[in-house]
């Protein structure tokens, strides 16, 4: 994990540049000028658009405030998938900056999760890591964590200290030296064109005859539409 | 988890076919629905039940005595059975869903459910609490799970309320080797439904219970290590 110190911190340091614009009909007493926000791609939307919220809710009357919600393009954003996945998966085709549009009224009920504390995402977000960590070790490494342990994770990724999440991380990255890798390999494979929010399966990182599996092989198996097939 | 909780999702279905199978017989309403690709699917039960409340007739007052009509062993009503009078409106009918999934990663069953009123207008979860018995309650307050959270329903991708199953295992497993040391046959589905259904307003009649020890299912012997014991006529 040393070597890819460079990658993990390329990969946590990720930015997009986003524009946010309210919702034309939303009741406001003033023109609302766009938000500008550089978005962590690795945290959650409701975890880092406090500063978005303030400055749409200074126009506004109380009355006319609910709960905020995020739209790109029609599709309301699932605030529980990492910031990157959305992106990528609706926008990274498009030109910069990302354009959301922000709402107050008329929730998706049938398509978002509510949102209505911190205490959510953070129960979200260490649920994810404990499910990961159930395929990774059988739930060994996480439950034998403190509970200031657990905060230490979550703090570092809300106040985006790289150091003060990988402190914790790393050991849940980490495998017996006698194995050639954890129990099942974490993954979600997500597609705009199906029904199903994403693929998820039992997946080993070796093979029975040793080998390491790659990528290729891992898509080859849970996703092969996804894959050209050999020799074309 | 240790080795011989070990519930492979084969397991899983074979148990949800002969719970099915049971829920025909005497009508209870669960069916298989299989995802799109077909590779995988879960167990599901929609419900109707009406809200019944004494209204007092001007706005205002809160004199409400509410609880849901229960509904037992036998069939639902027909809604066109329902008397429609100046206590209930179709507003105040509502559908509730209750679909079972198998988690790969903990290995065992979950519970995913959600309720609305017919016009599509989803339930709280502490409007789905009023309907709740109130020993259930005590239940859902002492029992082993984390929470209940709201979570995306991992097919269909809409939102649900989801009883935490990071600790299903460990109340399962007493139940298990129980079972395996009265050499009883046990389905797995029917003793984990029984016990984590009613705390959320779903009820599973005792029929069951008696059907599983009669069942005479193979399981497939590569992924269950539930030892099957011959069966005894009763």
């Amino acid at each position: 994990m040393t070597d890819d110190k460079d990658v993990l911190r390329d990969v946590w340091f990720g930015r997009i540049p986003t524009c946010f614009t309210l919702y034309q009909d939303e009741i406001t007493e003033r023109e609302a000028e766009p938000y500008y926000l550089l978005l962590p791609r690795v945290s959650y939307l409701t975890l880092v658009t406090d500063k978005v919220k303030k400055h749409f809710q200074k126009v506004m009357r109380q009355e006319d405030i609910s709960e905020i919600w995020f739209e790109y393009e029609g599709t309301p954003l699932k605030w529980h998938y990492p910031i990157g996945l959305l992106f990528d998966l609706l926008a990274s085709s498009s030109a910069l900056p990302w354009n959301i549009t922000v709402h107050f009224k008329s929730f998706p009920e049938k398509d978002l999760l509510h949102c209505p504390s911190k205490d959510v995402i953070e129960a979200h977000f260490m649920s994810c890591v404990k499910e990961a960590d159930a395929l990774k070790h059988k739930s060994q490494v996480i439950n034998e964590m403190q509970k200031k342990d657990h905060k230490q994770l979550w703090m570092g990724l809300q106040n985006d200290r790289f150091d003060q999440f990988w402190a914790i991380n790393r050991k849940l990255m980490e495998y017996p030296a006698e194995e050639n890798g954890f129990r099942y390999i974490p993954f979600r494979i997500y597609q705009t064109t199906t029904e199903r929010p994403f693929i998820q399966k039992l997946f080993r990182p070796v093979s029975t005859d040793g080998q390491l599996h790659t990528l290729g092989d891992l898509l080859k198996e849970v996703c092969p539409s996804a894959v050209a097939p050999e020799g074309s | 988890m240790e080795e011989n909780e070990f519930f492979g999702e084969k397991t899983f279905q074979h148990y949800c076919a002969e719970f099915i199978k049971h829920s025909q017989k005497i009508g209870d309403g669960w069916e298989w629905r299989a995802s799109k690709d077909c590779s995988d699917g879960y167990m599901c039960k929609t419900h109707f039940q009406v809200k019944n409340g004494t209204a007092v007739s001007h706005q205002g007052t809160s004199d409400h005595v509410q609880t849901f009509l229960p509904v037992e062993e036998a069939l639902d009503p027909p809604l066109d059975d329902l008397e429609v009078n100046e206590t209930t409106t179709a507003a105040e009918v509502i559908k509730y869903e209750y679909h079972v999934l198998y988690s790969c990663s903990y290995q065992v069953p979950v519970l995913y459910f959600r309720a609305s009123f017919l016009d599509g207008r989803p339930l709280a979860l502490k409007d789905i609490w009023e309907g709740v018995h109130e020993c259930y309650k005590m239940r859902l307050l002492q029992g082993p799970w984390d929470t209940i959270t709201q979570q995306e329903h991992p097919i269909l991708g809409q939102p649900f309320f989801v009883l935490h199953p990071c600790k299903t295992s460990e109340f399962m497993t007493p139940v298990l080797k129980n079972s395996q040391k009265i050499n009883r046959n046990v389905n797995y589905i029917t003793s984990w439904l029984s016990m984590v259904g009613p705390a959320v307003g779903l009820n599973v009649p005792l029929s069951y219970a008696t059907a599983a020890s009669q069942d005479e299912g193979n399981v497939d012997g590569q992924d269950s290590s539930i030892e099957r014991k011959s069966l005894e006529e009763h």
